[in-house]
């Protein structure tokens, strides 16, 4: 047999140009191995049992985002203060005329209120997340007590991906804002301070391609 | 002497209505949390809503030792 027929030249510059074509690359999202979760993580490639209401049997989560931490200090601070004020408060002669008992009650009403704010905060923050699978991103936002929003968007409808980063502190730990055009319902997704904008429009266009080389493949689901 | 037997009860009233309106509240929040639960599994839901049944344990704590001591 003539050697040009067993040579493994030609294989090899195959499989080059399968790694470094856009398709391989949305495959390597796909097969990344599942990372595992991290409930106060705020950048998550591939998260291991990521679970949403609309999720699909086959859907894989690519990307789990919620907004930077730092941006949980205002409230983080506010909170410390809010508790340390009935230790600096009840030193103030002001409050002198109030009977014991009743001072005693304030106290701890005011550490219900503190209480009540530090959950509404932390609620708020854990659970306004946005999910991007294998088919489409999601926005989860919870708005108040008993209100809450999911919309969705299939990636083939994203029509241009924007980030961007300013300031000072936003510079330093690496977050901004991505904002996602969209062909759907929903015409903008704005995903708000979340981090490494940059991977995540990168992971955004990534997706895209994909989708729109399956559509030509027709391996679409 | 006057002023403190008018107010005080006046005042231990609005304490437990706020406390009682606290409770309702709280109520509030063991529902929301149940229902952000079960729009998303991310896993921290145990943690969550053994936190919100204390946070309700709390005040109604705070409400029944209000009846007592005030």
């Amino acid at each position: 047999m003539p050697e040009i027929f067993s040579s493994d030249k030609p294989k090899g510059k195959q499989q080059k140009n399968e790694l470094t074509g856009h398709h391989s690359r949305k495959v390597l999202y796909k097969d990344m191995p599942m990372q595992a979760r991290r409930p106060f993580a705020s950048f998550l490639v591939c998260p291991e049992n990521v679970n949403f209401e609309t999720k699909d049997h086959e859907e894989k989560v690519i990307m789990f985002l919620r907004k930077h931490f730092v941006t949980n200090i205002p409230w983080i601070f506010m909170v410390a203060l809010m508790f340390l004020v009935p230790i600096l408060v009840t030193n103030f002669s002001l409050f002198d005329g109030i009977p014991d008992n009743f001072m005693f009650v304030f106290i701890l009403i005011w550490y219900l209120i503190s209480i009540a704010y530090f959950l509404e905060s932390f609620l708020t923050w854990f659970f306004n997340v946005y999910i991007v699978t294998d088919e489409r991103i999601i926005d989860i936002d919870f708005y108040n007590l008993i209100y809450k929003e999911v919309s969705d968007a299939n990636i083939d409808k994203i029509q241009d991906v924007t980030y961007k980063m300013g300031g000072v502190i936003r510079t330093m730990f690496n977050y901004g804002d991505v904002m996602v055009q969209t062909a759907s319902e929903v015409p903008n997704f704005d995903f708000l301070a979340v981090p490494k904008p940059d991977k995540v429009a990168k992971i955004l266009q990534d997706l895209r391609i994909e989708e729109q080389q399956e559509a030509i493949e027709g391996r679409v689901r | 002497m006057i002023l403190s037997f008018s107010i005080w009860p006046i005042v231990k009233i609005f304490a437990l209505l706020f406390l009682a309106i606290y409770i309702i509240f709280s109520i509030v929040i063991i529902r929301q949390v149940q229902l952000m639960t079960a729009t998303l599994e991310i896993g921290f839901e145990g943690q969550l809503r053994f936190l919100s049944v204390l946070h309700f344990l709390f005040a109604v704590g705070v409400f029944v030792f209000g009846i007592l001591i005030l």
